[in-house]
């Protein structure tokens, strides 16, 4: 009985196995190809698509398909020509793991360089893996520095980071504090991290959490945390934010319609310079685009290829920036009114000038964990910085070897 | 001590949230004025709108102030969206009692008693109409040997005051034993004094315009904290609910009396959730000394029930005029919960669509294990199948 069970279950697997080898479909020859895209976005931007998509009709039809587990699905059925999607549209930061499975097509397997050099380059930089790039930008995201305008005036904004620790020194009393962010969370602590030119991770998959720049960049900023709430997760941080009980904090886009909602006099202003280091607090940015699966590219290389091209039209790149309350990807968006009008969206493509692209190599994966561990160490329960580094440093490296 | 810290914090946050609205602007505002009988002093006016939300944070609502160009007028800003009102007065022990419902712009009463109400919306006062200037609320606790007490508000350092002359507006006393008055949001420098200034307190300096509680000590010392210190010290409790079999979509509404400090910003308050042996459960900040129960969205409710401060409580309701309350949990013979409904806790604030503390890319690991469980019981259902088969 054993047995046959273990026989069938090998079966049944190894049918699977098969299933993602089989060869792909042949080429429809006859009728409306169809493309399907799988995504996780808002209906905004699905709105954007579906009207841009409709001019591709009736020879190419664009189904989009919202998948909420998107990444864990893509690894699962990825290869396999009867589940997969044609394409998908997500962040940059994970296709360094889809790369290396090999189930992703080349972006220039189907748009020339002449296209692609209208683009910004650090979100050309950020879809480009091992020298190839995997995704078509469209538009990108990063944290900003944003006040509110009650408390703090135009005229004390702080351009470095000592002005802001006066200014928080000054104003954080009674239960109210002058800046708030969320400082053991290692997406956000990373803009620190990179204004001391360090790295959570270097781009050969080596964790850097032990390094002099990381450790000088947690000690220096240890003297900011010690003004803001010891908790300091997402919601506390925008509930003190967005109920006035924070003058100033770091948030990403997404918090601003909810702001602008309270009726709050919301302002955004540069991140201010590290005077230790004469560079200012540099956050991640985050790419969103569309990737290509190798098994489609075969048979419907030539569908794919306008999917694309219409993409890269200027008028859609900003509606979808403006949909996404994000900055566009094309350079050509800026020169529209409605972007160049825009102040959330050119504050965030001024912020961006320095911001550092997330990581997409597969080493990523574990380090953010392992860096918000360290993050807890040193800011809330108050551990010795170089040991801890070290510590979380040799976990992070533990980690990666496992995952290998 | 993580847990510890973020517990604290979240009461200190959870009493914030009575504010109603964070920021307004003059855009979505309308004037009331209000003339009333000449027994009713210092009228104030509370206000919301039809889904319940309220323009106030507490009980009796607004201060309306004279307006010195028409005598016998009082005025008050409410938001636009809050169109149903109440005038009240003398600390609110006379209101008016019959239904008054705006349509969305400026309004002129004329309350002769409480039942005869007259509404105007063409203009019955003369002159220009008050500009909206957000006010924010302070309080202050004073020695005991202050005769009163009054604040000089001004903004620092261009010196534009909240008063005309010193020693500024008088407070308003409370049983709490708490002045309060209200200031212009551009204040942010105040003097808190007695004996028509004689005594006072240093120039405080650098607040924030957000309601706040500054505590005078004898020697004319200060300290002032945007949380109120009575309430945040206070630990939350825990109301226990059994509602008769027929109520359903039982929700709480709680509050402090007589200040009227709402924990909820709109009827019909939060749903109740299924607790232990049956009991329907909320926990409330334990300020709270006045609950209603209620059903139905709101359609059917007990009267106010009254509970002791800083007690867990089980209430049990047998219709909406009669209940028990305990301080320990009752046996009875059955509690029957109604069955829970599966529907998200009303939210206290919105989330983004992305949730940023992780990259945008960060997901739950559900389907791979669906997906392997379900290829697993199809293998193993198709083994057993062709076993039987076999034996057959």
């Amino acid at each position: 009985m054993k047995r046959l069970l273990a026989m069938l279950m090998t079966l049944s697997m190894f049918g699977g196995l098969l299933a993602g080898c089989a060869p792909s479909e042949k080429p429809a020859t006859d009728g409306p190809v169809s493309i399907t895209i799988w995504h996780d976005k808002e209906d905004a931007i699905v709105e954007v698509l579906q009207e841009d998509f409709a001019s591709l009709a009736p020879d190419i039809l664009v189904n989009l398909e919202k998948k909420t587990n998107l990444t864990e699905a893509l690894k699962m059925v990825g290869n396999d020509p009867k589940a997969a999607p044609d394409m998908y549209l997500f962040a940059h930061d994970k296709l360094g793991v889809y790369a290396e499975m090999g189930i992703l097509s080349p972006i220039t397997d189907f748009l020339s360089d002449e296209v692609l050099a209208e683009y910004l380059p650090m979100t050309l930089d950020a879809a480009t893996y091992k020298e190839n790039l995997y995704q078509l930008p469209l538009y990108f995201e990063t944290l900003l520095f944003m006040y509110n305008r009650r408390y703090m005036e135009d005229s004390e904004v702080p351009t470095t980071t000592e002005a802001l620790y006066s200014y928080m020194e000054r104003t954080t009393q009674g239960g109210h504090y002058g800046f708030v962010e969320q400082h053991s969370t290692a997406y956000y602590a990373a803009g620190w991290i990179h204004a001391f030119d360090g790295v959570i991770i270097g781009a050969d998959g080596v964790p850097a959490l032990n390094s002099d720049e990381v450790v000088d960049a947690l000690t220096y900023h240890k003297k900011f945390v010690d003004l803001m709430p010891t908790e300091s997760e997402y919601a506390t941080v925008n509930t003190l934010f967005n109920e006035g009980k924070a003058h100033a904090t770091i948030g990403g886009p997404w918090m601003v319609p909810t702001v602008r909602a309270s009726g709050m006099d919301l302002g955004l202003a540069p991140m201010p310079v590290v005077d230790e280091t004469n560079r200012p607090i540099s956050p991640f940015s985050g790419v969103q685009g569309v990737h290509v699966l190798k098994v489609a590219t075969a048979h419907k290389k030539d569908a794919i290829t306008r999917v694309l091209e219409t993409l890269t039209a200027t008028e859609v790149g900003a509606k979808l920036a403006l949909a996404s309350g994000c900055a566009p990807a094309k350079l050509a968006c800026y020169d529209l009114p409605e972007i160049a009008n825009d102040e959330l969206v050119m504050n965030m493509r001024a912020t961006a000038e320095n911001a550092v692209a997330m990581p997409n190599i597969p080493e990523m994966d574990v380090m953010f964990s392992v860096a918000t561990n360290l993050l807890v160490d040193v800011n809330m329960s108050g551990k010795d910085i170089p040991s801890s580094a070290q510590h979380h440093q040799d976990k992070a490296i533990s980690l990666i070897e496992k995952m290998k | 001590m993580k847990k510890l810290m973020s517990l604290l914090f979240s009461i200190a946050m959870f009493v914030t949230l009575c504010t109603i609205s964070a920021f307004a602007t003059a855009d979505d505002h309308v004037v009331v004025y209000a003339q009333v009988p000449d027994d009713w002093q210092s009228p104030y006016v509370w206000a919301w709108a039809d889904d319940g939300t309220n323009a106030f944070a507490a009980w009796p609502g607004g201060e309306m102030e004279a307006d010195p160009a028409n005598a016998g007028w009082y005025f008050c800003h409410i938001p636009s969206s809050t169109n149903n009102l109440i005038i009240n007065a003398n600390e609110g022990t006379v209101q008016t009692s019959v239904d008054l419902k705006l349509d969305g712009n400026n309004a002129w009463l004329t309350v002769t008693t409480p039942e005869d109400v007259a509404i105007s919306s063409t203009q019955l006062t003369e002159g220009e109409l008050p500009v909206y200037i957000e006010k924010f609320t302070i309080h202050a606790k004073v020695p005991a040997d202050w005769d009163g007490a009054n604040i000089w508000a001004w903004s620092d350092p261009d010196g534009k005051g909240a008063f005309t002359t010193w020693p500024g507006k008088e407070m308003t006393a409370s049983e709490t034993g708490w002045y309060a008055v209200e200031v212009p949001v551009f204040v942010n420098s105040i003097i808190i004094n007695t004996s028509g200034g004689e005594v006072k307190t240093e120039d405080i300096k650098g607040v924030d315009a957000a309601e706040m509680w500054i505590t005078v000590a004898e020697d004319g010392s200060h300290e002032f904290s945007y949380n109120d210190p009575e309430k945040a010290a206070i630990s939350d409790v825990t109301i226990h609910v059994s509602t008769p079999t027929d109520w359903t979509d039982a929700n709480l509404w709680a509050w402090s009396a007589p200040d009227g400090t709402n924990v909820y910003s709109a009827w019909p308050g939060e749903a109740l959730e299924v607790g232990d042996n049956g009991w329907m459960t909320k926990v409330v900040p334990g300020w709270v000394n006045s609950v209603i129960v209620n059903a139905q969205e709101g359609g059917i409710q007990t009267t106010d029930v009254s509970i002791e401060l800083e007690k867990d409580v089980w209430l049990v309701i047998t219709d909406g005029e009669t209940y028990e309350v305990f301080y320990e949990e009752p046996i009875i013979d059955a509690v029957v919960a109604p069955e829970p409904e599966v529907k998200p806790e009303p939210e206290v604030k919105p989330e983004p669509p992305v949730e940023p503390s992780e990259p945008a890319t960060t997901e739950s690991n559900v389907m791979p294990i669906v997906i392997g469980a379900v290829v697993i019981i199809v293998a193993v259902g198709a083994g057993y199948y062709m076993i039987q088969k076999k034996k057959n």
